[in-house]
């Protein structure tokens, strides 16, 4: 793992740390941190996590997740059963309390209710009895009296005894308000009443399984209907021929005397079994013609009535009057023949009774009946709002209407438009449960739908749905106003949205306004008398309305506390969160009953009126709040204006999620929509959080400085607390920044560049103040070691771990930059930017991003280094004090040389060990360098310095010793040592410098031999030569030379040869050539042999000098020289002479004072007879010519 | 790790150079963003780009003997970048005042960006700030020139004597003495402001003197 990485984990640790302390619980800081959070009032924090955790908690409360907790409360099991809609109305429960947590202000007056509609508009409700004196148009006691009639005269299978019969005229006296007096004097009119002619409507459908009477094993069956109490008045069916399963149709109509007692008797017959009908048409074809097919009918029909017929009888069924259902029905009865048990088939008859009375009147009077029954059921019993419903009638009640029904002869669709009508009516006065409507308005629709109603029928319809749908309108509109977490009240809102449905899918007559104004103030004002609203335009604009409605409330029932921004804020989001929830309990709720009835979009629209509404409104005050926002002043440092942005910041979370919610809700509109918007508003906040962060952060850092021990914050880390701090500040600017999720990407990349340059300031500024502190401790170090331990030697400076620490902060914080700013999302915003803008552009953005940082990353690393170089520098006078001992106690002949240089190695040892072991290793290697390029300069200074004094070759070996010794003890490598210039210095120098004086000497000679190597041009000539060894012989030939630099016109050159170093060769006699007489290029050509010992011979290094000197009137004047190597001369095994050998070209030079190093070398050597001839000697040819 | 651990560290540590905040700020479209590449790069865009928000660049130069590096912040001159552009201003040493010659708009909302600078980079004493006055685009035809260099010129006099350069990006007039000339401006005052003993010490310290001269950080001092 690389060091970078390493670095990196540990940010991620803090980040981790961080998340966790989160999770934990947030509001205990450790009293470190609180240390810490004091001085700016937990700035960070604040806008931080905290901001974060609010977010949370103010998101938790506008949604019906439940908390964890109580989700833990409730049983596997009990949830099981609860079933969905136990959860739903779980869920609709935790709304209420929520709301109700939210709305602790004084909002009593929308309190839930549990019935729809609570409205107070319509007026004070008149008694019952009120409206039936006024509204009813007939005599009531007309209508009463019909009515006891009828209830002494029941008809049908429903009413039996007495008892009941008295208990029926006893709830009609009541229900109709009728005192004794008149009761009495009615009940004997209606005794002394006719009978009311009543028919018995049978229709003869059809029958089966009947027994076969033919030969051919069918019937050819007709039916015989007659009254017990009068056999004699027959009717009968056709005959279906050579059949078992006869179907019939055929209606007729009875008239009864006595309904309470007659009985019904049906019988089925065999025509004629003799002859069957074929075989009778057979006859009458013969006859010919119509006539005789009208012959043949008569004829049956004569001897159906008087029985006196050939005919054979299959079976019969005899059925009481008051068996029948007063409401009448259709049913299948078994044949039946007396004394037989055999099955004699089955008969399917429909039966009701009728009378004839006119059907207007009749209509009206059951509407009056339904109106004064229902009045007084809602009277008498006390019946609350919105719970009657169709069967919540009493028996007495229903009776009265069915056998009212039934003797008026109202048909089923008439009663259910009579309940409709009346029960509107009422419903404006005394709501009913809306399912009742519902049930009535399905049957309803079916009959417009097959057309039994007239038009002056479905005008009246439409006229009384006018109301109810006015009151279901109403309910929704006002639908905040229902507890949603009563069942009773979610099913009659699904029974409204199902009318409203029931309604939509029916034409509304022309001459039937179903949404007068007048009723209607709340539709939008652009809607106008004449036009016609569809009724799922009308359920739209109760659901904006409501909306609407609902806003204005929230609005004006919240109050701002004070004047305040502060309090300005936190009162919209407020707004914002009922809003909030609102939405989210129509998304949770109501959306799918909206959508399943009546393919609504409730959400949807709601939300699309609150939107604008709610941009409105906070557009506003944020626009007006971030506008008056002052750049920040210095001076005052305690701005009031800091703890606004928290709850500037928590509106902007607030809005963000409104907005959030809307693209989910409806994203095809959210793109026009002005919440979209909403982070501009607050751009100028966001720059002015951002600029107090700085300053804060700088506050902050200045103060985990301050109370930074420089400790590990725990063993198994090399960093202390101020550097934890410090990342976690950063963190929270993070964590901000991440919660603003800003969503304009060009936006985003500025302000992540903004937060990356602030970063990058932070870092720089922790860096300074670090390296500030340490400086700061060692001062008091200092001063603390000059009292305690005054040293003879002057003290000496140790690493402290303290100062290790300081170093590894300042790369933890240095290293962290990095993987913080891609936290930020850096990368992401340049990929989108990439992507909607161009890839040039994006390219730019990243360059400017990765710029900062790494001039960031630059300077604090070279704040590192300097610091590493103070520190090196403190040591280096304790080095060059125990490298000086080091090479003086060398000097003492006794001295026993591997301990010489003990106290500079534990001196190092002990600080490096300190460094090794606190150091991060990369800090480490680097101070190691910078430690040895100190070291280096402190020996180069050293060595220079003891030049001018007279030290001993030996002063200056053991400390080029040293210097390897060191170079090993550093553990350095090539590519380090080709770093440290000053040490190829120091080397050479004390190469040289301890080097005995012929050694010296040599190597000047060494040295000439290399410049002569060197030369590109031959200012002075070439020599040519050939030389060779054979055994210890060395033969030399010199050729000649050209190009000599003459120094007057005669040039008499002859060559000189010696071999070196002179102390080698010593007794060695000089050899020279002849003179050759005016000539630049004179032929030598002469040969040496020149005897050596085998030692000489077999030194490499040993050079032959060659010199051409001008031999001239007076004097001999050197010219110029070269030099051959011995180790260039080739050893021959034969005596063969020079012909085979290659000529040897040298370039002849002449010494110059540049060369001088040596002879520096050799002039310190004072008292050096050797070496101050020889350097006399040099100077002097320098000097020459 | 061997292999990085010196080198750079220790060639860079040993240049020496003032660090300066430079900001450009200008109507869009004068050619900030050029005049930056031209300097930078030397390097010139034919097609241009709105800059977004805020770019940044570094750039070494040496001015009487003296290096100095540059951090050249160019802004977007859009109205809606204000907000994301003004939070740079704070803790700038320099500030580049651009118009372009062909456009007498852009001259004369100079006025507006003097005054937007000098408030969010809450500079104590505006004539102690070193402005430079830019006009760009002169390669434009004499007849396309709409703001004269006597205006120009006595605009810069109205306002404390300014100086001015006009500059062209695309064929690289002046560019370079334009930045030149607003760090010998930078330099001049600075040489009359009282130094801090810091002052001879590394790079770093000049970062401290980028916050101290902005007077924003008083910590910093």
């Amino acid at each position: 793992m690389d060091e970078e990485r390493m670095w990196k984990d540990l940010y991620h640790k803090v980040v981790a740390e961080q998340e966790q302390k989160r999770q934990k619980s947030s509001d205990s800081p450790s009293s470190h941190e609180a240390r810490l959070q004091e001085e700016d009032g937990g700035f960070f924090e604040k806008l931080g996590t905290r901001l974060a955790d609010r977010a949370e908690e103010q998101r938790q409360e506008e949604t019906l997740q439940p908390a964890k907790d109580e989700d833990n409360s409730c049983s596997e099991e009990e949830q099981q059963q609860q079933g969905d809609d136990g959860e739903d109305e779980a869920k609709r429960a935790r709304y209420a309390a929520k709301e109700s947590n939210l709305q602790r202000q004084p909002s009593r007056a929308y309190e839930p209710s549990s019935s729809p509609e609570t409205d107070s508009e319509t007026e004070e409700q008149e008694t019952a009895l009120a409206i039936v004196a006024q509204s009813v148009g007939l005599n009531i006691e007309e209508l009463y009296t019909a009515l006891l009639y009828i209830t002494q005269h029941p008809i049908g299978l429903d009413v039996v005894d007495q008892v009941e019969q008295d208990a029926i005229i006893n709830y009609l006296q009541k229900a109709f308000n009728i005192d004794d007096e008149t009761h009495a004097r009615v009940m004997d009119e209606t005794r002394q009443m006719e009978a009311p002619e009543i028919h018995l409507n049978i229709e003869v459908i059809e029958a089966k399984d009947l027994v076969p009477k033919d030969a051919n094993g069918k019937s050819d069956p007709f039916c015989v209907l007659y009254l017990e109490s009068q056999p004699t008045k027959r009717y009968n069916t056709a005959v279906k021929p050579e059949t078992l399963t006869p179907v019939w149709q055929e209606h007729f109509a009875l008239p009864l005397e006595d309904p309470e007692n007659d009985v019904l008797f049906v019988e089925v017959w065999d025509f004629d079994a003799a002859e069957t009908v074929p075989e009778k048409i057979n006859k009458v074809k013969t006859i010919k013609s119509v006539r005789g097919l009208v012959k043949l009918a008569k004829e049956i029909a004569v001897t159906a009535r008087n029985g006196n017929h050939d005919n054979e009888f299959i079976g019969s069924i005899r059925i009481p009057l008051k068996d029948i259902p007063v409401v009448g029905h259709v049913n299948w009865y078994t044949l039946e023949k007396r004394g037989k048990s055999k099955l004699r088939g089955h008969i399917r008859l429909r039966m009701s009774f009728s009378s004839e009375h006119n059907a207007q009147v009749a209509f009206q009077e059951h509407r009056h009946l339904i109106r004064i029954l229902l009045l007084h059921e809602l009277e008498s019993n006390k019946v609350e709002k919105y719970t009657w419903q169709l069967g919540s009638w009493p028996t007495a009640g229903s009776i009265v209407l069915m056998q009212h029904a039934a003797q008026r002869g109202l048909k089923s669709e008439i009663q259910a438009l009579a309940k409709w009508i009346e029960c509107s009516n009422v419903h404006q006065e005394h709501p009913l449960n809306f399912e009742l409507f519902h049930e009535l308005v399905q049957d309803i629709r079916a009959s417009i739908k097959s057309g039994m109603y007239s038009d002056d029928e479905l005008k009246q319809f439409w006229e009384a749905t006018r109301k109810s749908l006015h009151s279901g309108l109403n309910a929704l509109r006002k639908i905040r106003r229902l507890a949603c977490d009563n069942k009773a009240v979610v099913k009659q809102l699904v029974a409204i949205l199902r009318i409203i449905s029931c309604l939509s899918s029916l034409e509304v007559p022309e001459n039937v306004n179903l949404f007068p104004l007048k009723m209607y103030s709340w539709f939008p004002p652009e809607i106008l008398e004449d036009d016609r609203v569809s009724i799922l335009e009308a359920l739209e604009f109760a659901v904006i309305r409501g909306g609407a409605e609902w806003f204005e409330y929230i609005v004006s029932n919240n109050n701002m506390e004070s004047d305040t921004d502060e309090e300005a804020i936190k009162y919209h989001i407020k707004i914002i969160q009922l809003i909030k929830i609102d939405l989210t309990r129509a998304s949770e709720i109501y959306e799918k009953l909206f959508i399943k009835t009546i393919d609504f979009p409730y959400t949807k629209v709601l939300y699309r009126t609150y939107e604008k509404r709610i941009s409105d409104l906070c557009m506003v005050i944020v626009e007006d709040i971030c506008g008056r926002l002052k750049r920040i002043e210095i001076e005052t440092s305690e701005n009031p204006e800091l703890s606004l942005g928290t709850s500037l910041f928590e509106l902007y979370l607030a809005i963000q999620r409104f907005a959030e919610f809307g693209e989910k809700v409806c994203p095809d509109e959210i793109e026009q929509m002005k919440v979209r918007n909403y982070y501009d508003w607050f751009a100028s906040g966001v720059s002015h959080w951002l600029e107090m962060a700085v300053f804060k952060a700088i506050k902050r850092i200045d103060r985990a400085i301050e109370v930074d021990k420089l400790q590990p914050v725990d063993s198994s880390v090399q960093y202390s607390s101020s550097a934890v701090d410090t990342l976690t500040i950063f963190y929270q600017i993070k964590v901000f920044w991440t919660q603003l999720a800003w969503p304009d990407i060009e936006g985003a990349y500025a302000f992540i560049a903004k937060i990356v340059d602030d970063i990058c300031k932070c870092c720089i500024a922790y860096v300074d103040r670090m390296s500030q502190k340490v400086d700061e401790l060692q001062e008091i170090r200092d001063a603390d070691s000059n009292l305690s331990r005054p040293n003879l030697f002057g003290q000496q400076y140790d690493v402290s771990v303290a100062w290790c620490y300081a170093l590894n902060n300042i790369e933890y914080v240095r290293t962290s930059i990095e993987p913080l700013t891609k936290d930020l999302g850096f990368e992401s915003v340049i990929e989108a930017l990439a992507e909607t803008k161009s890839q040039i552009e994006a390219e730019r953005c990243q360059q400017t991003l990765e710029l900062i940082i790494d001039n960031a990353k630059d300077t604090v690393r070279n704040k590192i280094i300097t610091m590493q170089e103070t520190v090196a520098k403190r040591m280096a006078p304790a080095m060059a004090r125990y490298l000086m001992e080091g090479a003086e106690h060398q000097q003492q002949p006794d001295a026993n040389s591997s301990n010489s240089m003990d106290r500079l190695m534990e001196y190092l040892d002990s600080n490096l060990i300190t460094l090794h072991d606190n150091l991060s290793e990369d800090n480490f290697q680097r101070i190691l360098m910078v430690i040895w390029e100190v070291m280096a300069e402190v020996l180069n200074q050293l060595v220079n310095s003891n030049l001018r004094r007279k030290r001993p070759p030996a002063f200056y070996s053991n400390l080029h010793q040293t210097l390897n010794n060191l170079i090993q003890f550093f553990n350095l490598g090539a590519d380090e040592l080709a770093n440290v210039q000053v040490l190829e210095r120091i080397e050479k120098t004390l190469g040289l410098y301890g080097l005995e004086t012929g050694e010296l000497i040599l190597r000047y000679y060494q040295d000439r031999l290399a410049v002569q190597s060197a030369m590109q041009d031959e200012p002075y000539g070439l020599l040519t030569v050939k030389a060779y060894f054979f055994n210890d012989l060395l033969n030399l030939q010199i050729l000649n030379a050209r190009n000599l630099r003459a120094i007057d016109k005669k040039c008499d050159t002859y060559v000189k040869i010696r071999l070196l170093p002179e102390d080698v060769f010593i007794g060695m006699k000089t050899f020279k050539t002849n003179v050759r007489k005016e000539t630049q290029f004179p032929l030598y050509e002469e040969s040496f042999s020149i005897p050596l010992t085998s030692d000489q011979s077999k030194m490499k290094n040993a050079v032959i000098q060659f010199e051409i000197k001008d031999k001239d009137f007076l004097r001999t004047r050197f010219l110029s020289e070269c030099f051959l190597s011995f180790g260039d001369i080739q050893q021959t095994d034969s005596h063969d002479g020079f012909d085979a050998l290659p000529q040897i070209h040298m370039k002849l030079s002449r010494p110059t004072s540049e060369s001088s190093e040596v002879i520096h070398a050799l002039s310190k050597r004072k008292g050096d007879s050797q070496a101050s001839s020889f350097v006399t000697k040099i100077q002097s040819k320098i000097n020459s010519s | 790790m061997a292999a990085s651990r010196s080198s750079n560290g220790i060639s860079r540590h040993s240049q020496r150079s003032t660090l300066l905040k430079v900001v450009i700020l200008g109507d869009g479209g004068v050619g900030k963003s050029c005049l930056m590449n031209r300097f930078v790069s030397n390097h010139f865009d034919e097609q241009s780009f709105h800059t977004i928000g805020v770019e940044f660049l570094n750039k070494d130069i040496e001015i009487n003997g003296e290096s100095y590096t540059l951090q050249i912040w160019d802004t977007a001159g859009q109205e809606r970048f204000k907000t994301l552009r003004t939070p740079f201003y704070r803790g700038s040493d320099i500030c580049l005042l651009t118009y372009a010659v062909d456009d007498p708009i852009s001259f004369k909302n100079l006025n507006l960006w003097k005054s937007e600078f000098l408030y969010y980079a809450d500079v104590p004493a505006e004539s102690s700030f070193p402005f430079i006055i830019v006009g760009n685009k002169v390669d434009v035809p004499e007849s396309e020139k709409r703001v004269t260099t006597e205006e120009a010129e006595q605009w810069c006099s109205v306002n404390g004597g300014l100086p001015l350069v006009e500059t062209s990006a695309k064929d690289a007039t002046n560019v370079e003495t334009a930045f030149s000339a607003a760090v010998a401006a930078w330099a001049k005052l600075e040489a009359r402001v009282e130094r801090p003993l810091l002052e001879d010490t590394v790079d770093l310290s000049k970062q401290q003197n980028a916050y101290r001269s902005s007077c924003c950080l008083p910590s910093f001092v």
